[in-house]
């Protein structure tokens, strides 16, 4: 289970959110480069059907490759209070066979993309992560060197936490309270609510690159 | 990682598998002073695709059959063969949770492969049954023999056969109707290198799973 919130970032202010992550979190960035293979269960397979992603961490100097599955939303009238996602998710490491071992339990390649960017992990409650990135079409088929952005003045950033039944509103609200070291930059909300850009990005930008410099 | 070498117990020509060969064989491996140093456990599943509609059929490229293995050894890792499509797949052990949300294959039937385990020198060898999962219906008797210092196995070809070989003569001096056999491995069929690795484990143990399943059929 985890809880999540996301939100969009100018391209031209993802260097300060750096500099504010860099002083918040003290310094533990990982670069990110995963290449994503969004896969859906073929006719007929399976007692309903599914959606699995296959994921290969390239920033390494040897590739991962991990199957994620994403569940439905925890749903309800107190779900609906929360201020971050509650979903239930898995992710088991797989060896570099794993793509030929989903095509031939049935599974067949929906999309991919390359997500490009980085991430901060944060001890609070929980570890909590900060994912920036930039998400990029591929023209052809696992092409990955010639992969384009598909919003190149929109970066996309998602905070995440790992959850249990016990524990998932505390999770929450550390969520919470973390998102609002990054409010004005962005505003970060439930994944599928657009709350778009903040007025304050560029004001707020500029302080901190310009403390950045003064260092 | 060891290589290690799986074999099979063949009773002889009138002579039939029972519990009390494990013991004999247990005996035979205390004799040449080999030291019991815990239990062991393989679990080997099967598993067959679930179909939304009957009348639709499966499609064409997917595989009919799914086995999957895991080791008491290593909890954290699954192992999956595909053998139509000379498959092995290494996976977190999350994996079989994620399996069962996709609701995509049904576990047919499951066969424990169990027993002790002895350190005889530079050799691990361990001894077991193979039962069915729920009915300890008796399958067959194993013997796993792997060379600690050694992960190649070309490098290791040689030794194990002669260790085979050497303990055999010790099986014949206690009176045991039989011999274990090594089913021949085809690694290369599923690509696996001639450095010695889980995955290759997980293949020896699918290959005895479906011999003793085929054997009974038989």
């Amino acid at each position: 289970m985890e809880c999540i919130v996301q939100g969009i970032l100018e391209t031209q202010y993802v260097d300060a959110l750096e500099v504010l992550l860099q002083g918040l979190c003290g310094g533990l960035r990982e670069t990110l480069k995963v290449h994503e293979f969004y896969l859906k269960s073929g006719n007929n397979m399976g007692s309903v059907s599914s959606e699995l992603n296959l994921c290969c961490s390239l920033s390494g100097p040897q590739p991962v490759w991990t199957v994620r599955h994403v569940g439905g939303p925890m749903r309800g009238a107190a779900s609906d209070q929360l201020s971050a996602l509650v979903r239930s998710i898995f992710e088991a490491d797989i060896s570099n066979n794993g793509l030929r071992f989903l095509y031939a339990l049935g599974y067949k390649l929906d999309y991919e993309i390359l997500r490009t960017g980085f991430s901060f992990c944060f001890q609070r409650v929980v570890p909590i992560t900060v994912k920036v990135s930039c998400i990029c079409r591929l023209p052809k088929l696992h092409a990955i060197d010639e992969a384009v952005p598909v919003t190149p003045t929109l970066y996309l950033v998602e905070v995440f936490a790992p959850a249990s039944a016990d524990n998932y509103a505390e999770v929450v609200a550390a969520i919470s309270s973390f998102a609002e070291f990054l409010a004005p930059l962005l505003h970060l909300s439930k994944p599928g609510v657009f709350t778009g850009v903040v007025p304050t990005a560029a004001t707020a930008a500029a302080s901190l690159i310009s403390r950045a410099a003064l260092k | 990682m060891p290589v290690k070498w799986l074999l099979y117990w063949q009773p002889s020509t009138g002579s039939t598998v029972s519990s009390q060969t494990l013991v004999d064989v247990m005996k035979s491996i205390e004799s040449i002073n080999g030291v019991r140093t815990g239990r062991w456990q393989v679990t080997a599943s099967n598993h067959r695709p679930i179909q939304r509609d009957q009348s639709m059929g499966l499609p064409q490229d997917c595989a009919r059959e799914l086995l999957g293995l895991t080791f008491s050894e290593v909890p954290s890792k699954h192992y999956f063969i595909l053998r139509g499509e000379h498959m092995v797949v290494e996976a977190h052990a999350n994996m079989q949770n994620i399996m069962e949300k996709l609701q995509l294959y049904r576990n047919r039937l499951n066969i424990f492969f169990e027993g002790f385990q002895y350190q005889l020198g530079d050799f691990q060898l361990k001894a077991g049954r193979a039962v069915l999962a729920h009915s300890e219906n008796l399958r067959g008797i194993v013997l796993e023999v792997e060379y600690v210092p050694v992960s190649s196995l070309e490098q290791t070809r040689l030794l194990l056969q002669e260790f085979v070989e050497m303990w055999q003569e010790v099986v014949t001096a206690q009176n045991m109707a039989g011999r274990f056999t090594p089913l021949e491995p085809n690694y290369s069929d599923y690509n696996l290198p001639d450095q010695y690795s889980w995955q290759h484990t997980a293949l020896q143990y699918v290959n005895l799973m479906v011999y003793f399943l085929h054997a009974q059929r038989n």
